[in-house]
């Protein structure tokens, strides 16, 4: 066994994720020395550019940027640290009867193009807008605050649970209506009392299962889809965007600026276990054996791997144990990302144009979601998935060689307790299936491919160490989230062990490349004090 | 013919009959009109074949709301509860079969012969929904107060609520809270693995709604089952001797004893109003009645959308009343049987079908019967739970015959690709008898005669909106204060004068008489207010 070769540091992160990255570099900020562990060769964790073939680089799991809480950008000048986020202006939706859906950055064009399906939902879509808008607002001061305890007596607690109740009122009945219908309803339903255009509604209800083990059909959805409206890029609400340089720029910017405020990174240095004296967290023991120690230890990885891995169960209580064991972690989407010698051809929108600069959302209808679901629930993946695709390439064309493109695919549904496994055949089977479907609305695609990535959940727990191949380091279901997430009395980024802390996506606010979860850890660990 | 009273209650559904038994004994002079020839609406027992007597709504009872238990008095009124002992026969299909809900050991051996870990967690988990259960038949025995600005006695209603639930014990009050929104299979998860008791559950957990047992929300359900049964146990199954129909006669006589006045085979056509009050209704007939205050125990659609003038109501409140759901997705088939169906491997004695046959040999079958509902069709496989009273009360029907009811799901209301005339109707019904026959071969042979009731069937029967046996879903997003829509939970209408006293209201549900009793009180106390 080696001995650390430094001294103790005032906090070690474990996992160089966007969220571990963000705590590490809040801490720096406060003047901590902070040492950030990470397994892979690069950081990022599911926040990561990979150049998987010469010169072409695949956002390999996240791929778009909305959710990024613009805090962080701010306080930690991320735009310095090379930090640039793209507009992802349209939403592509082609039919299979040879018609489309878009929707544009400009607005009156959006309207337009509904009015030719509906001129009921081209007037709804406005006002769907603004109420998302208000919901979004509603909903914003919850995810930045640290969730009270509604079991504890403590004062601060009692605080917090006043504010948030005060905060209910002062929304009005309306408007605290609709948030609770969007808490509890499936985005199905909650879309159909709006729209008839089907394609509109799957379009949308789509943001609502991605990352759910759930259909469009079932309740919860609704706030899952509410979730995704929460992205806000210089002010604008439900914008996406996409890095220049891939999800992964997301990241290095974060490292970099916490290099430039301190923080020791390594990689290819992988945490086998925590180092627990007295049941106080007092360090990390890397798998060669090196021990490093540290005042505070903050896992950004997902509470299973965290808590069932990483500690003896014996360190913790079996309540705890119990409640974690019971986090469900069930992966339900998988990643194909494609080089391609040229741009697909879409039959309903032909040649190259606006539309591919955006996302293209295989969703024609809501029975087309809801039946790729179906496959998911008895345990195959969808013989005709929804996908969320986009093609960086064109956005930045330093992400292919001149002439070539790639092309990232969001595919769901691929549930990780596949029957039978998954296996090398069946990861195959899976990315034949993906590129069955888009060439059904792109026929040149097939041919077009020069190299495939296909990541099934199996991969992303064994590549990124997403338990479950969950994406969001466990559901957002309402029994996940907020005081709940990961475990009752534990939301408050601490954990029943002494010096230990989490600061993943497995914490509130939850998944996505936020950056909330990193920066209110990172901000209890400040104000100290052990519950 | 035109008279005055107090009080005009419509239906003679088990909640009217409660409301207007509460509104005589507080001195109101109060008439019930009735659409049909007999009381009792969906709590129903009838002679549909000379000599076979069905319950053709419901044929599970409930335990009535300890107050109306009391103050009616309904034992001296001829009501006698019967618990069923064993409550469910599951049979798996393959010649093996669970019975659940006799003796705590009895349950547990029989859960052996599938599970020795299920069998050993089943006390835990009775004791775990009764704890839910206890939590939330405190929920549903209060009037909802107003959320999110409680008046001062709302405030205390839902600071005595937060006691209750606090007084459980902080782990249990965790519990509470994380598993209420949880779906079916969610829950169960965490307790079982044997399929027949998951496949069990889960149709206890459906039942009435039109989602399967993998939705967010289902397990809501379940826990409903165990506070309505009145034991703790979700399995659990009471009803009336002599069938359901006795629970509304024995109400209606408790009624008319103090001093109710019922006239059956009457049909309200509209609301009367009078400067924008309710003043009493119009019959069919032309008949006035003229009533200071309206109570209508039909659904909140039915009431004020078709009962009452929209054009006269609130847009808004219009709108959220048009997005109430409703979706029923349960139908009824009714069988005489020349014997009794011998399961395969069951017993020969009889014992074992003194309770609830549920066919549901798995958590999946459950789900998949689901399935078809999504896209408006019926399920070829539906989940069914039987009940063959004669087998306890041969006088059910003629001697050495049967009586079967069965519950069948899914059966959607809105059917895509036809109506529900009489070959889709006759098409369910060989559809029901065909499943029941893979179970118990005997069966098909066995049936003299056959009812069948359809969603739309019983929209036309007891004016129930879409088939809903609930008068709208029973979802989280439909309960408590935001039933039957938000801000109106309180029993009153927009239109003064007019209360609904139906299941649309809180806490909805089964034959519990709750939603009559509280809007009673509600009528009750708005009067002395005005007085």
């Amino acid at each position: 066994m080696r001995v650390g070769r430094e001294a103790a540091y005032d906090a070690i992160v474990i996992g160089g994720g966007h969220n571990g990255l963000t705590t590490a570099a809040y801490l720096a900020r406060a003047g901590r020395s902070v040492l950030v562990l990470e397994r892979r060769h690069l950081v990022g964790g599911s926040t990561v550019t990979e150049e998987m073939y010469p010169g072409f680089k695949f956002s390999v799991l996240s791929y778009v940027v909305s959710l990024l809480r613009p805090e962080i950008i701010r306080e930690l000048d991320l735009p310095r640290h090379g930090l640039e986020i793209l507009p992802l202006e349209s939403t592509f939706t082609p039919l299979p009867n040879g018609d489309r859906l878009t929707r544009w950055a400009d607005h009156d064009q959006t309207r337009r193009e509904i009015y030719r399906h509906s001129p009921l939902d081209a007037d709804a879509y406005d006002r769907f807008g603004q109420l998302m808008y208000r919901m979004a607002l509603a909903v914003k001061p919850i995810l930045a605050m640290v969730p009270p305890d509604p079991t504890s007596l403590s004062p601060k607690d009692l605080r917090g649970l006043l504010r948030l109740g005060r905060h209910f009122r002062d929304l009005g009945e309306a408007d605290f209506f609709m948030l609770y219908k969007l808490m509890t309803m499936s985005s199905a339903d909650f879309l159909d009392e709006w729209f008839e255009t089907d394609a509109l509604k799957a379009t949308m209800s789509a943001s609502g299962i991605i990352g759910t083990f759930l259909g469009p059909r079932s309740p919860g959805t609704a706030y899952v889809q509410l979730h995704h409206y929460m992205g806000e890029i210089d002010g604008a609400f439900r914008a996406w965007g996409f890095a220049r340089g891939g999800t992964g720029a997301v990241a290095e910017s974060i490292a970099s600026a916490a290099r430039s405020l301190g923080v020791t990174i390594r990689v290819n240095a992988a945490v086998a276990r925590v180092i627990v004296r007295g049941g106080r967290a007092v360090g990390v023991a890397l798998e060669d054996g090196e021990e490093i120690r540290g005042r505070t230890v903050v896992s950004g990885l997902d509470p299973r791997l965290t808590f069932l891995n990483l500690v003896d169960e014996t360190d913790l209580p079996r309540e705890f144990v119990d409640s974690i064991r019971r986090y469900r972690s069930v992966g339900s989407s998988g990643k194909v990302n494609l080089a391609l010698g040229e741009l697909p051809d879409f039959t309903s929108l032909p040649g190259d144009g606006d539309h591919l600069r955006g996302a293209i959302s295989i969703s024609p209808s809501q029975d087309y979601l809801e039946r790729a679901y179906d496959d998911a629930k008895y345990g195959e993946f969808s013989r005709r998935p929804y996908m969320d695709v986009i093609i960086p390439s064109l956005i930045d064309p330093g992400m292919a060689p001149p002439g070539k493109h790639v092309m990232s695919c969001f595919v769901q549904y691929a549930p990780f307790a596949l029957n039978g496994g998954w296996n090398d055949e069946k990861r195959k089977a899976f990315g034949d299936t993906v590129i069955d479907t888009l060439s059904e609305y792109a026929p040149n695609l097939r041919n077009a491919i020069i190299h495939r990535q296909v990541v099934t959940p199996q991969d992303m727990e064994d590549e990124f160490g997403l338990t479950g191949g969950n994406i969001f380091h466990g559901e957002l279901s309402l029994q996940q989230l907020f005081f709940l997430r990961p475990a009752p009395r534990w939301a408050n980024y601490r954990t029943p062990m002494r010096g230990f802390y989490l600061c993943g996506s497995g914490t509130h606010p939850g998944g996505g490349i936020c950056g909330g979860p990193g920066r209110l850890a990172a901000l209890e660990i400040l104000r100290g004090g052990a519950r | 013919m035109s008279r005055s009273y107090d009080a005009v209650v419509i239906g003679a559904g088990h909640n009217g009959l409660v409301t207007s038994a509460y509104l005589a004994r507080a001195g109101l002079s109060v008439l019930v009109v009735e659409q049909r020839s007999r009381v009792g609406g969906g709590a129903s027992s009838e002679e549909l074949f000379p000599g076979f007597s069905f319950d053709t709504g419901t044929h599970r009872a409930a335990k009535l709301h300890p107050s109306v238990a009391s103050d009616l008095n309904l034992r001296s009124h001829g009501l006698e509860m019967v618990r069923a002992d064993p409550a469910l026969f599951v049979p798996d299909g393959e010649g093996r079969h669970l019975l659940l809900g006799g003796s705590a050991s009895a349950t547990a051996d029989s859960i052996r012969t599938f599970s020795a870990a299920d069998a050993g967690r089943w006390a835990d988990f009775e004791a775990f929904t009764g704890m839910v259960a206890g939590f939330l038949s405190s929920v549903f025995s209060i009037e909802p107060p107003e959320i999110p600005d409680p008046s001062r006695s709302g405030m205390a209603a839902l600071g005595r609520l937060g006691l209750g639930l606090r007084k459980l014990g902080r782990r249990e009050m965790e519990e509470v809270v994380r598993v209420l929104p949880m779906s079916c299979l969610e829950l169960l998860d965490e307790w079982f693995e044997s399929e027949p008791l998951r496949g069990a559950l889960a149709g206890i957990s459906v039942q009435g709604g039109a989602h399967g047992p993998m939705a967010t929300g289902t397990a809501f359900n379940l826990f409903r089952g165990a506070a309505e049964s009145g034991s703790g146990s979700p399995t659990a199954l009471v009803r009336p001797r002599g069938g359901v129909g006795r629970l509304s006669e024995a109400l209606a006589s408790a009624a008319r004893a103090a001093g109710v006045e019922i006239r059956t085979d009457r049909t309200v056509k509209h609301v009367l109003l009078d400067a924008g009050r309710a003043a009493g209704v119009v019959l069919e007939d032309g008949t006035e009645i003229s009533a200071r205050t309206v109570a209508s125990g039909v659904g909140p659609g039915v009431t004020l959308l078709g009962l009452s003038d929209p054009a006269s109501l609130d847009p808004e409140f219009v709108r959220s009343l048009r997005a109430v759901r409703y979706r029923g997705a349960t139908a009824k088939v009714h069988l005489a049987l020349g014997e009794l169906p011998r399961f395969e491997g069951a017993p020969s004695a009889e014992a074992h079908l003194g309770g609830a046959i549920s066919i549901s040999p798995s958590l999946q079958y459950v789900e998949r019967a689901s399935d078809a509902a999504k896209y408006g069709s019926v399920s070829e496989a539906p989940y069914l739970e039987a009940v063959i009273p004669t087998v306890s009360e041969p006088d059910l029907a003629p001697e050495g015959k049967h009586a079967m009811s069965v519950l069948v799901q899914y059966a959607p209301y809105h059917l895509r690709e036809s109506s529900w005339n009489a070959a889709a109707s006759e098409a369910l019904g060989d559809t029901v008898v065909q499943t029941l026959g893979r179970f118990a071969p005997n069966l098909p042979d066995a049936v003299e005669a056959r009812h069948v009731l359809t969603p739309a069937g019983m929209e036309d029967k007891w004016g129930l909106q879409e088939g809903s046996v609930f008068q709208g879903e029973m979802t989280l997003d439909q309960f408590f204060f935001a039933r039957p829509v938000a801000g109106w939970a309180r029993y009153r209408t927009p239109i003064a004068g007019l209360y609904l006293c139906g299941t649309g209201t809180h806490p909805g549900g089964g034959l519990t008489g709750t939603c009559g009793y509280l809007a009673a009180r509600r009528i009750l106390k708005d009067a002395k207010g005005q007085r």
